[in-house]
């Protein structure tokens, strides 16, 4: 499992996965990532970088918590 | 990683390219390069923006222009967030580069001074960054990017209507507005078909293309671009040194000037009657323009503050 850890001037930063959804019907969807040194920091970036649609479902969950069984190219 | 072999079978299987362990170091090699451009590009076009967008003639007009740049900026993030899961620095790319060695097109070196050039820059820039990147989101071999561009073609569309909308605008109101939107227009124009860089007959090969991170020549995006540019500004009454015409029962839009030719960039003014070449461009371009160093160093001059203060300071 890799732990994504990046250096930032301000310290330490980790990646965060951002997924939202439009609808009520559709599910929760991957639209990007960010780092950030904390949780309330990856909200706030999240919430300004990801502004592209009126999302009605927006979270966000550190990367390295994310368990994955398999992926492509493994 | 994979063998030269299996791996040339995947990106002509058409299948999408996931992770490091998928790739040859020759195509991560192409590919940084490819999203350093394009960090690069959205990344340069916020302080040229911003420079423009403090000239708005309304509060409205400012918080259009200031949004623009937030997507910009969101824009470049993308990429340069994509370079750094592939081992890049981050803060060293965009803070600790020299000005000179940013790779985004000459085009953004000249100043916008005004809120004409800028809605200008949003017609003609933007639209050549739409062709860009259209093409990239349709066609890229890499899977992350590929999906990353969702966002940014939703938002380049905006731009591209917000410059056309004022465009329009301002060559109804007539006089001296319309006079200003000509003469930004005449400077503007052949610098965005530049943007396209070399003609494909002396550009023998290109490794974006075989690798699947474009999937149109460079004459193909300048003709895409010209095709929706010229129509538009002929509807709304401005003038451009282009037209439309049959060759081997094709249509092709064709330049009414020598392309390439001498660009005074402290004038803005092209010099129609002297033409030159590819090798002048480029020598012009790797030169990099005017406003370089200053838009450069708008973004990184508090960083190297910043970190002189702070205790984590690396």
């Amino acid at each position: 499992m890799v732990t994504d850890k990046y250096k930032r001037v301000s310290g330490d930063a980790v990646e965060y996965e951002v997924f939202a959804r439009k609808t009520r019907g559709e599910p929760l969807h991957q639209v990007g990532s960010v780092v950030a040194p904390d949780d309330d920091l990856a909200a706030a970036y999240a919430r300004a970088t990801y502004d592209e649609e009126r999302w009605i479902e927006m979270t966000i969950v550190r990367k390295d918590h994310v368990i994955a069984l398999w992926s492509p190219g493994e | 990683m994979p063998t030269a072999a299996e791996f040339e079978k995947t990106i002509k299987s058409g299948e999408l390219i996931e992770s490091r362990s998928e790739m040859t170091p020759e195509y991560l090699r192409e590919l940084k390069h490819t999203l350093i451009v394009s960090g690069d590009t959205e990344l340069i076009s916020a302080p040229a923006y911003y420079l423009a967008a403090k000239k708005a003639p309304s509060i409205n007009a400012f918080m259009t222009g200031i949004a623009i740049i937030q997507d910009e900026l969101a824009h470049a993030h993308i990429a340069y967030h994509i370079l750094e899961e592939l081992g890049e620095d981050q803060e060293k790319l965009i803070f600790s580069r020299d000005p000179k060695s940013f790779r985004y097109p000459y085009a953004f070196d000249v100043p916008l001074d005004s809120w004409t050039e800028l809605v200008v820059a949003n017609g003609m820039y933007d639209q050549a960054g739409f062709c860009l990147l259209g093409d990239i989101h349709d066609k890229c071999s890499y899977g992350p990017w590929k999906r990353g561009l969702n966002k940014v073609m939703a938002e380049e569309n905006f731009h591209l209507r917000n410059g056309r909308t004022w465009m329009k605008r301002i060559s109804l109101a007539g006089g001296s507005a319309k006079d200003e939107l000509q003469r930004a227009v005449d400077w503007m124009f052949p610098l965005s078909v530049e943007w396209f860089g070399l003609p494909d007959d002396l550009k023998m090969h290109s490794t974006q293309l075989e690798y699947r991170l474009k999937g149109l020549t460079n004459d193909q995006l300048r003709q895409w671009w010209l095709s929706t540019v010229v129509p538009y500004c002929e509807q709304i009454g401005v003038k451009v040194p282009a037209h439309k015409e049959t060759r081997d029962g094709k249509e092709v839009w064709v330049l009414d000037y020598p392309f390439p030719c001498e660009f005074d960039a402290e004038e803005k003014r092209w010099d129609f009657g002297k033409p030159i070449t590819w090798d002048d461009v480029l020598a012009r371009w790797r030169a990099r323009g005017p406003r370089n160093s200053e838009m450069v160093a708008m973004f990184q001059e508090e960083f190297h503050k910043f970190r002189k203060t702070h205790k984590n300071g690396n």
